[in-house]
């Protein structure tokens, strides 16, 4: 669903890059990047991009200068910073010279992935959207509340979770461990036998008897399919 | 009392010893004065009386015959009371005296005029005995009286003595001078004190208030604010001194504050951005990217590369605190050819593609730390290894200047352009490039074998070499 946005990640440290381009690309956004300013601000110009993602210690111009230009060439292009320092001092100064929001490192992946949508949502690149529909299944997140052909289900808000997720990456394959840490959180302790519980009781509800709808892959883990096989 | 005098403040304590001078030294010259004054009425006064009086009684001695030494104990008992009546005035009352203090004349006629008193002993003997400046104060009447004694001879000069006259005086002029003086004085005195007590606590205050914008400019200064300087008004006095010396230290203080807070900033930033990949990677294969094996791969890698980065700093972080304390040095005998040959065995592995030369010096023994040596020459090497391309020559040699051997290492790379030559030494500072060989250094290299040269008591240099090359020289000691 986040396939049309592009990213421009400028950062001159290999892992982070690396580590950001894998993650948003899992997310489904379209990663480019960079290891320099000149690179950045270039590639800027060449091509468009809904995001960029900044850091400000870079080996030739500093992220601050480059906000600066970037503005100064009146690009709206929504910036997001990354910086060590924690002090507000900078944080105001980032600010100030361009930037629409300051992320400081080390982070976490979900808040770094929550300042893109909200950053994409302000500019208007990722519509706000709250309810999703997908086959017969219409998912509405604000209110949290699920149809399934225009009739009421009731979920736990673990098998919400669950749904959200399968409905943002339909047939793609989970592993029951990716399941749980996306569901749990990264520092549960229990067995995977739980996530096969919470898929039972979330087919009994969506009435899915056959499996269709989701689809156990033997060895690997489940798929969401919103077209009927 | 001691212990609460300690306590009050400098301008109270300043100005109590400043007042108590001032009291004894103004009591002492006011009394030195009065008295003096008083002497000097006195002696006028008996002066002037004896005056009056030698022509009265030489004349006295000389119509009544008494100059014949024969004739005086007939002569002299009857013939006094006139004498002693010349001698008395409105103040003034004569008496005579035989040699046996027997009075046989007084000259006192009118009751306001003063009773006479006969004199002590003492004085009468000492009169007796032919002294004439025999004057001595007593109280008569409740006045203070002066009383003064003339030997009566045959002659002046004579040493026989056959009678003696008191001339008592109650110098009331000389007393009401001397009340007025007094007076004036006591009021001039308590004027002075007052003022100079005022002005001299005013005084101190002034300039000790000079001190309270050091104490306002020192609590500023504890809050991190370098901002503040103390206004020298005066460059000569010790206060303008205290002012410069203290501007000079606020001066350094910022200077090592900055250096230490950026010291602290950079480690953070060497130390956090490693974690950073390190977290993210993690969080991103938890979130799925384990499921697949070329980004698990992949991501595993960084978290390693990222990881032995952190130990790195680390290592190279402890080693600079480390070598701060000198006793961590261990200082033997080095035979510098054996050691240089050593050193390119082990080097070999790390500059690979790039020719060594060695330039040989005097073959000698230094007093050094060979395990620090090495790491000094290892953090050079890895320098031009990694900031020049591949194939770069790289020369190392060592030769005696004066009391130090000096040994240098130099490539024909690039150089290092000039506004970061000043700075190569600083903890954290890289030079703008981007590593040839991925590996992405602290920034600690050179800064490290700064400590360890100056740990051994030798400098370090870094030069460019004509537009090729950088060349680094450090010294060691040789004794």
């Amino acid at each position: 669903m986040n396939g049309e946005i592009s990213i421009l990640v400028v950062e001159d440290d290999p892992v982070i890059v690396e580590f950001l381009q894998t993650g948003l690309k899992y997310e489904g956004y379209k990663v480019s990047a960079v290891h320099t300013g000149k690179d950045g601000l270039q590639l800027l110009l060449q091509e468009s991009f809904h995001l960029l993602i900044l850091d400000i210690m870079l080996p030739d111009i500093d992220g601050f200068e480059i906000c600066r230009r970037i503005r100064s060439l009146e690009h709206a292009i929504p910036i997001l910073l990354l910086s060590v320092k924690k002090e507000i001092a900078d944080r105001v100064n980032g600010l100030d010279s361009g930037a629409d929001d300051y992320l400081s490192k080390p982070f976490s992946f979900d808040e770094l992935l929550a300042h893109i949508r909200a950053l994409l949502r302000r500019s208007g690149a990722h519509p706000g959207q709250t309810k999703i529909q997908s086959g017969d299944i219409c998912l509405d997140t604000q209110t949290r509340k699920v149809y399934s052909k225009n009739e009421s289900i009731d979920l736990t808000p673990t098998e919400f979770s669950l749904l959200e997720l399968f409905i943002h990456n339909p047939y793609r394959v989970f592993t029951r461990e990716t399941l749980l840490n996306r569901i749990f959180g990264y520092s549960y302790d229990g067995g995977t036998n739980i996530i096969d519980v919470h898929i039972y009781h979330l087919r009994k509800k969506l009435d899915d008897k056959s499996h269709q709808l989701i689809c156990t892959h033997y060895a690997v883990g489940y798929a969401f399919y919103p077209e009927k096989k | 009392m001691k212990k609460s005098f300690k306590y009050i403040s400098l301008k109270t304590k300043l100005t109590f010893l400043y007042s108590v001078l001032l009291i004894l030294s103004v009591v002492f010259i006011s009394f030195y004065s009065y008295w003096n004054i008083w002497d000097l009425f006195t002696q006028n006064e008996v002066s002037h009386l004896r005056s009056k009086a030698k022509p009265i009684i030489e004349h006295w001695v000389s119509v009544h015959g008494l100059t014949d030494i024969s004739s005086i104990p007939v002569k002299f008992t009857s013939q006094t009371a006139l004498l002693a009546q010349d001698l008395t005035s409105k103040n003034t009352v004569a008496v005579i005296l035989t040699k046996d203090k027997k009075i046989i004349a007084d000259g006192r006629r009118l009751p306001e005029e003063p009773i006479s008193v006969p004199p002590d002993d003492l004085h009468f003997k000492k009169a007796m005995s032919g002294i004439n400046e025999v004057i001595f104060w007593k109280n008569r009447e409740g006045k203070p009286t002066l009383f003064f004694l003339i030997p009566l001879r045959p002659r002046p000069g004579s040493g026989h003595v056959f009678g003696v006259i008191q001339i008592s005086t109650t110098l009331s002029d000389i007393n009401e001078v001397l009340f007025r003086y007094g007076t004036m004085q006591v009021t001039a005195v308590v004027i002075i004190l007052f003022l100079g007590i005022v002005i001299g606590y005013w005084l101190i205050g002034l300039n000790l208030n000079k001190l309270q914008k050091f104490t306002v400019t020192c609590q500023e200064v504890a809050k991190e604010n370098f901002t503040q300087r103390i206004e020298v008004e005066n460059h000569r006095d010790e206060i303008g001194k205290l002012a410069e010396s203290f501007n000079i230290m606020i001066v350094k203080l910022e200077t090592i504050f900055n250096a230490q807070k950026r010291f602290s900033a950079n480690a953070a930033h060497e130390l956090l951005t490693p974690l950073t990949g390190i977290r993210g990677s993690f969080e991103v294969l938890f979130r799925g990217a384990q499921d697949d094996p070329e980004s698990r791969e992949k991501l595993s890698k960084g978290m390693y590369q990222e990881v032995n980065r952190l130990i790195r700093v680390c290592d190279q972080l402890l080693g600079l605190s480390r070598l701060e304390n000198s006793s961590n040095v261990g200082k033997q005998p080095v035979f510098i050819c054996d050691f240089i040959q050593d050193f390119r065995l082990r080097i070999c592995p790390l500059i690979k593609n790039n020719p060594l030369a060695i330039s040989a010096g005097p073959f000698l023994t230094v007093q050094a730390d060979p395990d620090l040596l090495e790491q000094i020459l290892l953090n050079l090497f890895s320098n031009v290894v990694c900031h020049c391309p591949p194939g770069t020559p790289i020369v190392l040699g060592w030769k005696i200047v004066s009391s130090y051997l000096e040994i240098w290492v130099s490539d024909e790379g690039p150089g290092i352009d000039k506004d970061s030559l000043d700075h190569v030494f600083e903890p954290f500072y890289r030079v703008n490039s981007i590593e040839k060989n991925g590996e992405k250094g602290a920034g600690l290299g050179l800064a490290l074998a700064r400590s360890m040269v100056e740990a051994q008591g030798g400098t370090i240099k870094v030069f460019n070499e004509n537009s090729k090359g950088t060349t680094v020289y450090f010294s060691l000691p040789l004794f």
